[in-house]
């Protein structure tokens, strides 16, 4: 395919990528060029308008591309950077092969288009019982994710990604809502969708709505931000006239919350919060988890210094390209939460998690990184309790 | 039943060296595995493994040395440990474990590795195909 393909020319104007001004608000505030790596959002624009022929820029823009959407946030000409990236990589990946380099050797990729398979009888609730209740059929369901495999993937470092989950169902089981876990739930397809593999994300929002209409669920309630932008956002459009409500677990916290009834323990510690790019800047998320933050008493809360809609990026996304710059940028940010000095730090998505935790690793920074993290869920779910009067 | 499909790994050391003196006797060998040999087996990791399955593989042998005859070092812990999570990722799956399975060998162990050969076969054939295994284009469900 050449890059100046008409369909090319059509994503240049439908995510109007015309509109840009060359001011270099983009390239300013991207985290890759920030920590040193040859990579601007601005010049690609420029190349794909001016000069299509240099293709392996391109190319290699298209896929190096974090998706943070900071560049977006900063952009005065709403260039949709993100939209474009995404449909690039699709039709990049459908005339010339997967490229980006893709982190674990593409494990992950893997076990997502197994679950493809519409005859895959998963066995991943094992964890269920003890105190979780949860129900088979219903209207509202809790949708765990990639959790358990993570868990086993990565115990290497030692995340358990799976106590958000299990915290998640607490936290509901606290509120009287006893959700629906589905059994045969697959992979919402972030990752497959972000990394251009547009054919298997669209089998597994199939297989994943089929399942919700057999258990008769109208609401999912959401605690992974990536899972919730994929839900809410990219399931209706493979799925036209859906019917299922998607909400955030924070958004039905609060508002749960905001009903009386409800206080929390008082934790004396110091936490600062790591906004992710999928719920903060692509939910618009960033008020709700501070304010239930601050609903706990004594736990003094401190601002990183970019925070918010200003958040930067755990380093990668999607499990691709992860590489020197990726890690720079984690231990960029780690030393910003440790400049707070916070002893606990709060995330809200697994993988904010999983890549933060991987740079507190490092042997060469003799643990000068590392402090405790956990997501909101956990945070919640251990200090929640109904009012005495 | 269909024909399973497996795929042996052969450290090129002693596995390996059993394989060929197999040949060099005559033993006879079951016809439905592919084999791919590599220097160590450290050099397999998660990503591989599951990758044959994603490709449609029915199991996985990964055929290795002793502990303490590796050529390199850690080869065989390596294998043990990639070979203990990816088995915990095919039980999440449903694809099951028992479709993963490493056996070690000293390098005159010939017979011992194709029986074990013949036993994942038979073993896997009582299982059937992998249920994840990719539909070709124009096959029913």
């Amino acid at each position: 395919m050449k890059l100046d393909d008409p369909r090319i020319k059509e994503l240049i104007r439908d995510n109007s990528l015309f509109m840009c001004l060359e001011c270099g608000k983009c390239s300013g505030s991207c985290p890759r060029m920030l920590t040193g790596k040859e990579y601007s959002p601005r010049l690609l624009a420029h190349k794909l308008i001016a000069e299509p022929d240099s293709e392996s820029f391109i190319e290699n823009s298209v896929w190096e591309c974090l998706t943070c959407g900071l560049c977006e946030e900063r952009c005065p000409s709403g260039v949709q950077v993100r939209r474009f990236i995404m449909e690039m990589r699709t039709l990049l990946a459908g005339t010339k092969g997967l490229k980006g380099y893709r982190s674990h050797d593409g494990a992950l990729h893997s076990w997502m288009r197994l679950m493809t398979s519409p005859d895959l009888e998963q066995d991943r609730l094992d964890w269920l019982g003890g105190e979780l209740k949860v129900a088979q059929s219903g209207p509202l369901a809790f949708f765990t994710g990639c959790a358990p495999y993570f868990d086993v993937f990565f115990s290497g470092i030692n995340v358990n990604t799976l106590s958000i989950v299990k915290d998640s169902i607490r936290l509901l089981n606290f509120l009287d809502i006893v959700p629906v876990v589905l059994e045969k739930e697959r992979c919402c397809g972030h990752d497959l969708l972000w990394t251009g593999d547009r054919e298997n994300f669209e089998t597994l929002c199939r297989l994943n709505y089929k399942e919700f209409q057999t258990a008769g669920v109208e609401e999912v309630v959401v605690s992974c931000p990536e899972c919730y932008q994929v839900l809410s956002q990219f399931m209706p459009e493979v799925i036209p006239g859906m019917k299922l409500k998607v909400t955030l677990l924070s958004d039905l916290l609060r508002r749960e919350i905001s009903k009386g009834g409800v206080t929390f323990k008082p934790l004396n510690r110091r936490a600062t919060y790591q906004d992710p790019c999928r719920l903060g800047r692509t939910a618009g998320s960033c008020e709700t988890p501070r304010a239930l933050i601050e609903m706990i008493p004594d736990l003094v809360f401190k601002e990183m210094k970019n925070s918010g809609r200003s958040a930067v990026c755990c380093g990668n996304n999607g499990f691709i390209n992860c590489d020197a710059y990726s890690k720079r940028i984690q231990v960029e940010r780690l030393q910003e939460a440790k400049a707070t000095r916070s002893d606990l730090l709060i995330t809200a998505c697994p993988k904010c998690m999983i890549h933060l935790t991987c740079a507190m690793r490092d042997p060469f920074r003799h643990g000068s990184l590392s402090m405790e993290i956990r997501d909101l869920a956990s945070v919640l779910a251990d200090q929640i309790e109904w009012s005495k009067d | 039943m269909a024909q399973t499909h497996l795929l042996g790994i052969f450290c090129n050391w002693s596995p390996f060296a059993c394989l060929n003196a197999a040949g060099m006797a005559h033993l006879k060998m079951p016809s439905n595995y592919g084999f791919i040999r590599v220097m160590c087996i450290g050099r397999i990791n998660q990503a591989l493994i599951l990758r044959a399955f994603e490709y449609g593989a029915d199991g996985v042998i990964l055929l290795e040395c002793k502990d303490e005859d590796c050529r390199y070092g850690p080869g065989p812990e390596v294998g043990h440990s990639n070979v203990d999570r990816v088995r915990k990722l095919l039980h999440l799956l449903g694809i099951g474990q028992s479709r993963l399975v490493e056996r070690s060998f000293l390098a005159h162990e010939k017979s011992e590795l194709v029986q074990a050969l013949w036993d994942f076969s038979e073993q896997v054939q009582a299982m059937g195909p992998n249920p994840a295994k990719p539909r070709l284009k124009g096959e029913s469900a």
